[in-house]
């Protein structure tokens, strides 16, 4: 592909659409940063857009309606995003950025959100980089892409970490996270959802059965809105996978895991904490509901640990069996 | 709860469905308002919300799914995710109905393609026509169904099957050119057009 201006320009209706695969969407959400008339032409395309979802609607089970309201009820909120004194470019910049990355439900993408930090700016006209007056060509710097900061104010170093939170997030990913961050965070608000929908069908139950499903509640709940929450995923080398969200201040992690194979007969899952504290057996994994195992609440996490799981024989759990994922943890 | 007028109807909750379709777009900026409440934690005004776009949500991740499991799950995450990001709508990057569709776009298409890379899944066949069929086949009396179809056939065929392979089908613009057999840069030209003719079409801005 050679991506020069117009060639980049005519991808607006396949963005609009979200038909461009990623390596495609990345270049032209650049291009989206520097250039207001091409974020004003997306917001027209996705008004239409919607209307094609408009045409294409159902109606939802009744069922579906409270579930949803209960596991919202279960939830915290994001913050608004707030707007920096027009006067303090840099911390336009910190609001421009990570903060609203941190949205899974980010509308158009990074850049066309980030952008609107620029078209905010009051020496914003038309968004254009012949036309920019010097306070918007600051707030581009937080805005743009590296092949935007040639003439940028803020020079590639704020651009770059505007622009690409992921690399900032690079100590909670350590890594083994693979994709960029935003896909990232919307797959941590899948299995947020989904975690939170399973305790909001939990909530049906019998009053026991509510006690300790709060009580798990509140303990997922600690994880999920600790500071240093982090999600690492991994395949299971028989098939499947595994989500975990870990947080080393509150030592507790949770554990899902999606598509495992039935064990055979006489054997099951069995979860395990190893690290310089040793090795703990962390709980057998229940029995698979619609595909999904857990999740499970692990409490003990220590610095060092990695968590595996192995296949065992019925009995006490021994950390000899043969580990079918493991999962390093990192330090605090 | 604010102390202000409230914008949420009393009384008992609109019913999902058709009939309520045609005066939705008069309420577009009614849900823009309840937005703003389920920002500040307001609960009977997400009920509101989710009565206005559950359906269509559900509705356009069935389309690009098909699996009616999956797209309740997925309508579900989308929902959940305006409860929680609703301080993020900012109305002056367009109306909080294309907020939400765009949510719930983008969720089921990163969900297809995400099973596409675990399972080397092959393409599923869909002809452009079956993808256009289905926005008319799809059965109750509905105006905006009937309009979006009367501004489909105002697109040439090839804006019209490019459009639809990519909304409805999930398909990125180079499998729609893999699909229609023809260039690469065509189709992405094809997509702007025929959006910009359904825009111009539906009155939409």
């Amino acid at each position: 592909m050679e991506p020069g201006e117009t060639d980049l320009h005519t991808l607006a209706g396949a963005y609009a659409m979200d038909a461009v695969a990623d390596p495609d969407r990345a270049a032209f959400e650049q291009h989206l940063a520097g250039c207001g008339p091409c974020r004003e032409e997306i917001r027209g395309l996705r008004e239409a857009t919607a209307r094609l979802a408009t045409a294409a609607q159902l109606r939802p089970r009744p069922e579906l309606r409270t579930a949803t309201l209960r596991a919202a009820a279960l939830i915290r909120q994001l913050p608004p995003v707030v707007r920096a004194d027009p006067a303090a470019m840099a911390g336009r910049a910190a609001t421009a950025g990570p903060a609203v990355m941190a949205g899974p439900a980010v509308m158009a993408g990074p850049a066309v959100m980030a952008g609107r930090a620029a078209t905010a700016g009051p020496a914003d006209t038309a968004g254009r980089a012949a036309t920019a007056g010097p306070a918007d060509t600051a707030g581009r710097a937080a805005t743009a892409g590296p092949a935007d900061t040639a003439g940028a104010a803020g020079g590639p170093g704020t651009g770059s970490a505007a622009a690409r939170p992921a690399a900032s997030a690079g100590r909670t990913a350590r890594g083994r996270l693979r994709g960029p961050l935003p896909r990232l965070a919307l797959a941590a608000a899948g299995v947020l959802a989904v975690l939170v929908i399973v305790f909001a069908a939990m909530m049906h139950g019998t009053v026991r059965q509510l006690d300790q499903a709060q009580r798990r509640t509140h303990a997922i709940a600690a994880v999920l809105n600790a500071t240093d929450v982090t999600m690492l995923t991994a395949k299971v080398s028989t098939g499947g996978s595994a989500t975990v969200l870990m947080s080393h201040r509150q030592h507790a992690l949770v554990f899902t895991a999606e598509g495992l194979r039935a064990p055979p007969a006489g054997r099951h899952y069995e979860l395990w904490l190893k690290g310089p504290a040793g090795a703990r057996p962390a709980g057998s994994l229940p029995a698979a509901r619609a595909g999904m195992i857990g999740p499970m609440v692990v409490a003990g996490l220590a610095s060092g640990d990695s968590i595996e799981l192995a296949v065992e024989p019925a009995g006490p759990p021994r950390p000899t069996a043969p580990m079918i994922m493991l999962l390093g943890l990192g330090s605090r | 709860m604010p102390d202000g007028p409230d914008p949420i109807p009393a009384g008992p909750p609109i019913p999902a469905g058709p009939q309520r379709t045609a005066a939705q777009h008069g309420h577009g900026r009614a849900l823009d308002a309840l937005l703003a409440h389920v920002a500040r934690g307001d609960e009977r005004a997400f009920d509101a919300v989710y009565q206005q776009t559950a359906g269509q949500v559900l509705g356009i991740a069935r389309r690009v799914l098909r699996d009616p499991a999956q797209s309740e799950e997925v309508m579900q995450e989308v929902l959940l995710d305006v409860w929680r990001t609703a301080a993020r709508f900012d109305p002056e990057l367009g109306s909080a109905t294309a907020w939400v569709m765009t949510l719930a776009h983008r969720r089921a298409v990163d969900r297809v393609r995400s099973e596409q890379k675990s399972a080397q899944r092959e393409l599923r066949f869909a002809s452009a026509e079956i993808a256009y069929d289905e926005v008319t086949e799809a059965a109750e009396a509905n105006l905006d169904r009937e309009r979006v179809r009367r501004c489909l056939t105002s697109l040439t065929d090839l804006q019209r099957e490019s459009v639809t392979l990519a909304y409805y089908g999930g398909y990125t613009y180079r499998e729609v050119a893999e699909l229609l057999g023809i260039a690469v840069g065509t189709v992405k030209t094809r997509m702007r057009d025929g959006l910009i003719r359904l825009r111009d079409c539906l009155g939409v801005d």
